[in-house]
């Protein structure tokens, strides 16, 4: 399990992480998103072991310092750009990692990198450099990977390819932490996810929760339709028809429900509003600015 | 420590200018015996035919490039997070470098054994006395002993200024303008203060003037104003300073 308790991390006198506490347990995708110059990659630099900080950070117990990385030696990573030597080919870059071939060769498959695998990496594209600083991430089965924006340069397919691995490589106990600004992407496989600004965690949360959470609204389908419109009209429940259903404050679907149940009608469907993730984010993001607005 | 050091070997044999480096060297040996042919024999012997200023333009070079391009191709975080600590990122570095350094410098005494068959040459006994009342063999082996040390004060200069500055072409520009006006600068230095001339003296420039001064004793004692003994004492000094003095920028560096 990764740990991360109070930490702070200041780069060049200027405090740039506040106090962030994170656990990530074996199988779970966190993603860790907020806007541009929040701290991300120096968050997940400091997880490496690669800032001075202040606090804790522990994989199963065994603690990381910025001059001790033992307990990285099963942690993989791609931060800011693929670490990619120009002068080798893609096995190579590969090889001065790897310490199976075993491994080595199926990274190779799992990420259909067979067909420029051998050439010199100076020529790849994007795309292509990118799958290979995944690969050398993902090498030497590791118990965490960290990558900052992995779908950077990738065409459909591969992105679909790389969802798959990380699914994969989850269900077999690795323990992830992804940044992306492509949130849509990312909320197809984190199951839990963090959200930074200006280097404050300002939400933590499982991906089950977040969705109850940023749901404002709650789409109800009935039967008896003005006998029911009546009912919440009487009871001073604002509600609205879209698309042949009720649109209900959530604040009101306990009230409205039990409104329905005493009166003998039923509930044909009740779900929340469907947002994706930017539109999630950014309710929560309007609805923090709010509160600290009226404080 | 041995993984991070297998894994800066590696690198380095999969660079071309590792490889060309010696071709690079041979070849300039091959032009200054033929220039020099007949003429100062035993000095082109006991100085490798003057490889020390080619090996060292190869090893700024290379010296440059193991470490400036892990910052501009970003690979320098990758290396860092597997490596145990800074220190065996940067040792493993230095620690190959020196190899590297040792390796070239062999390689000049075999060229030289091996030119010195050729009939390019005048044939010359190697157990014939030369300088310091030694064998011209002992002068050749000496002379390289003493320029792996010189060779040693540019590199710790080059892992400082690499640390420095992260951009390849500036590092290489600085470091050869430092092999070869460096000498110039501190002679002008101590010519223009010889009220200071005491202190001047022991400046880093000066000190690369050891090999030469091994050779060539009455031309440069005069430029140095040291004795051999000093300026390897210098060299010694400067090369365990710059390589610290390296190591401490590279330690506070943000990656």
């Amino acid at each position: 399990m990764l740990s991360v308790k109070d930490v702070t991390t200041f780069i060049q006198g200027k405090k740039i992480i506040h106090d962030i506490s994170l656990d990530i347990k074996p199988g779970e995708i966190v993603g860790l998103i907020g806007p541009n110059g929040t701290g991300k990659t120096t968050f997940m630099k400091t997880v490496l072991g690669l800032t001075k900080f202040t606090g804790s950070i522990s994989i199963d117990k065994q603690r990381i310092t910025e001059n001790n990385h033992q307990a990285l030696k099963k942690v993989g990573a791609l931060i800011e750009h693929p670490a990619i030597y120009p002068f080798l080919t893609g096995r190579q870059n590969l090889l001065l990692y790897s310490e199976s071939n075993k491994d080595l060769e199926e990274i190779i498959s799992t990420l259909k990198m067979e067909n420029f695998i051998d050439k010199k990496s100076k020529n790849y594209s994007l795309g292509m450099k990118q799958k290979l600083g995944i690969g050398i991430a993902l090498l030497n089965n590791p118990e965490l990977v960290i990558l900052d924006e992995p779908m950077n340069g990738l065409d459909i397919e591969s992105t679909i390819m790389i969802r798959d691995v990380i699914r994969k490589y989850a269900n077999q106990g690795c323990m992830f932490l992804i940044s992306s600004h492509i949130l849509g992407e990312l909320q197809k496989v984190m199951t839990q996810v963090v959200l930074l600004r200006s280097g404050k965690v300002i939400l933590n949360r499982s991906m089950d929760l977040l969705n109850q959470d940023s749901s404002k609204k709650y789409y109800v389908q009935v039967d008896k339709k003005n006998l029911i419109e009546n009912l919440l009209s009487r009871n001073n429940i604002d509600y609205q028809w879209v698309d042949n259903c009720l649109e209900i404050d959530s604040q009101d679907v306990k009230l409205m429900q039990d409104l329905i149940f005493q009166n003998g009608f039923y509930l044909n469907r009740l779900e929340p509003e469907k947002l994706n993730l930017e539109e999630k984010v950014i309710r929560i993001l309007s609805d923090k600015e709010g509160s600290n607005n009226e404080e | 420590m041995v993984s991070s050091l297998n894994k800066e070997a590696y690198k380095l044999v999969h660079q071309k200018i590792t490889w060309f480096a010696p071709l690079f060297v041979l070849i300039l040996m091959i032009i200054m015996g033929i220039l020099m042919n007949g003429s100062e024999q035993k000095l082109l012997i006991m100085t490798s035919y003057d490889s020390s200023e080619w090996i060292l333009f190869a090893l700024v070079v290379v010296s440059s490039t193991i470490f400036t391009l892990e910052f501009q191709d970003n690979t320098i975080l990758t290396m860092l997070y597997k490596s145990d600590n800074k220190l065996q990122v940067y040792g493993s570095k230095l620690i190959l470098v020196f190899i590297y350094n040792i390796v070239l410098h062999i390689l000049a005494i075999i060229f030289t054994i091996v030119l010195q068959l050729t009939p390019l040459n005048v044939h010359l006994s190697w157990l014939m006395i030369n300088q310091y009342q030694q064998t011209l063999l002992s002068n050749l082996l000496m002379t390289i002993l003493v320029d792996i040390v010189s060779s040693t004060l540019i590199i710790s200069i080059i892992f400082f200024t690499s640390c420095i500055v992260n951009l390849n072409a500036i590092v290489i520009t600085l470091n050869l303008m430092i092999v070869f006006l460096g000498q110039s600068a501190s002679s002008s230095l101590m010519i223009a203060n010889l009220k200071y001339i005491d202190i001047i003296k022991w400046n880093p420039l000066n000190m690369i003037n050891l090999t030469k001064q091994y050779y060539n004793y009455g031309s440069y004692h005069i430029v140095s104003h040291l004795s051999n003994s000093q300026l390897l004492i210098g060299n010694i000094f400067y090369s365990l300073l710059f390589f610290s003095l390296g190591y401490v920028i590279f330690k506070k560096k943000k990656f």
